[in-house]
């Protein structure tokens, strides 16, 4: 399928709203506010996205994996996705974007 | 077409085994920790009399192996898996463990009330081949682990502590039977429950909790060498415990101030954890789980002065060792796991009921899935029962010990009322609540 690269349904901060239906339901925050998503790029129809969890062994790993790909396969016309699991840098809560970290008790966490 | 690439290999969820497994454990748990605190209203001479007698061996039985073992291993098979970063050995073995447990437990408890020690003798052989497929499947499972660390030694620890201790319960019941031990009766009970209680369930509590609260807290572990030094202190602890209370020395003072040193470095790791820059705030789970730890302080005293050499076997000294059991298992233990409990369980029905629907649509946080108000009268209203049974069943007092287990039967509904209402998202899953 051709893909249009003027899209805005393909402009990555379109595709990063997208993602933000996806929660860490722990914390019961998106996974882009949380700081999760590392990069997210576009080559023709496929999106490419680095993203990597608040902890090694994080018992939701498969099912936000799977999350972010269901939420980007559902962008039309997105037709693959690749998501690659990072651990460098490690997260850590500075990468949180600052409205939501209130919401988990950290008023003067700075970035 | 969609692809994942996975630098760490399989992602962790897949490692979990089906929710089933760990749920129904957790369910017969809860259960059984109902039924055990409704006879202990029924019956509060339990408490308040002296600790050896048939009825209070059933029920300690019910409460340990039916409510805290059965937790226990069903979250186990669901977080071993996981922490380990393996796949769980055989899940078809786990369901075969579960219906042995079940009928042991039922037939042991029965059997002690009734004080049928032939049918405690077969039924304690049941727990022990159920026993022995656990500890056979999550050894294998800990074999797939390529390098070790705490949670690793910790599981092993744990495994050899279990075994052993389901060995030593059944050589009790079969000299009540068979006379044979040359151990004093109360002498060998009390060597056993230290190793069930310190050696199984404290360990894995102190070697867990090193793994989830900084997760939950979302900092690191602040000091290694020091919660590898407690794990330690309190292996070694277990082992002097046991032989020392085994053959009535007055060398079990050392073993507890072995416990008392391990479980000081576990406190101070925990405060470390508590001050630690950027942690998130406690949720009700973590406030619930940091209280009952903190119940440790006292019970640890308590244990030290019960320990003392020629501490007189008085009405007051052996009501004592009651309230501390009690507070060891009803306190500590139990509100620990009712505190994890808020986590596990939200987390295997979101699994379940949500997992299905990530990335489709908006879904509820695991905190939405029960009542908060609930939880937070649910703890108060818990700690204040605690307080009024251990200072009723230090004075023998009968009417004391059922105002306050009636207050901790209380307490245990409003659990049981958010469990209903956590379970009823797997039957009727909901969409969020706008924010």
């Amino acid at each position: 399928m051709e893909t249009n690269p003027t899209d805005p349904a393909l402009h990555p901060d379109a595709l990063l709203d997208t993602l933000r239906e996806v929660i860490d339901p722990e914390l019961g925050i998106n996974i882009v506010d949380l700081g999760l998503i590392y990069d997210l790029a576009v080559e023709g129809a496929k999106v490419k996205v680095k993203m990597t969890f608040t902890v090694r062994g994080c018992p939701m790993q498969q099912s936000l994996i799977r999350g972010v790909r269901i939420a980007l396969l559902r962008v039309e016309p997105v037709e693959e996705v690749e998501v690659e699991m990072v651990w460098d840098p490690p997260w850590n809560p500075s990468m949180m974007a600052p409205e939501v970290r209130e919401r988990v008790g950290l008023p003067g966490c700075s970035s | 077409m969609s692809s994942t690439s996975l630098a760490g290999g399989l992602p962790d969820a897949q490692r979990a085994p089906s929710p089933w497994l760990p749920l129904r454990f957790i369910l017969l748990g809860i259960a059984s920790l109902l039924t055990s605190v409704v006879l202990v209203v029924v019956r509060p001479d339990l408490l308040a009399t002296y600790h050896y007698n048939q009825y209070i061996i059933a029920v300690s039985h019910l409460f340990i192996l039916g409510f805290l073992l059965s937790v226990i291993m069903g979250a186990m098979y669901q977080m071993a898996p996981v922490v380990l970063e393996v796949t769980l050995h055989s899940e078809r073995l786990g369901a075969w463990h579960f219906a042995g447990h079940l009928a042991a437990v039922v037939g042991l408890v029965w059997s002690f009330w009734s004080w049928q020690m032939l049918a405690a003798i077969a039924s304690g052989a049941l727990l022990t081949v159920g026993v022995v497929l656990f500890v056979y499947n999550l050894a294998r499972t800990l074999r797939k682990r390529r390098h070790w660390d705490l949670a690793s030694a910790t599981f092993a620890a744990v495994l050899g502590w279990l075994m052993l201790t389901v060995l030593a319960g059944l050589y009790l019941a079969a000299s009540k039977v068979w006379v044979f031990s040359p151990f004093n009766p109360i002498a060998a009970m009390h060597a056993h429950a230290h190793l069930g209680a310190l050696g199984a369930f404290i360990i894995l509590l102190v070697g867990v909790s090193y793994r989830l609260l900084p997760m939950f807290l979302l900092v690191e572990l602040p000091s290694p060498r020091r919660a590898a030094f407690s794990l330690i202190a309190l292996n070694v602890a277990t082992l002097v415990l046991f032989v020392t209370l085994l053959l009535d020395s007055p060398w079990k003072l050392a073993g507890a101030l072995l416990a008392v040193a391990g479980l000081t470095a576990y406190g101070l790791e925990l405060i470390a954890l508590l001050r630690a820059p950027g942690r998130r705030a406690l949720d009700g789970g973590l406030r619930q789980f940091y209280a009952a730890l903190s119940l440790l302080a006292p019970t640890a005293a308590l244990g030290l002065v019960l320990t003392w050499p020629g501490l007189p076997a008085t009405l007051l000294t052996t009501q004592l060792e009651t309230v501390y059991g009690f507070l060891a298992l009803a306190g500590v233990l139990t509100l620990a796991i009712v505190g994890m409990l808020y986590k596990i369980l939200p987390f295997l029905v979101w699994l379940h009921a949500y997992g299905p629907h990530v990335g489709l649509r908006r879904l509820p946080a695991l905190n939405d899935l029960y009542s908060q108000t609930l939880q937070t009268a649910g703890l108060w209203s818990y700690l204040a029962a605690l307080g009024i049974v251990a200072v009723a069943a230090a004075l023998g007092h009968e009417p004391g010990v059922r105002i306050g287990s009636s207050l901790w039967a209380l307490s245990l509904a409003l659990f049981a009322l958010n469990v209903g209402r956590i379970l009823s998202h797997a039957l009727y899953p909901r969409n969020p609540s706008p924010n």
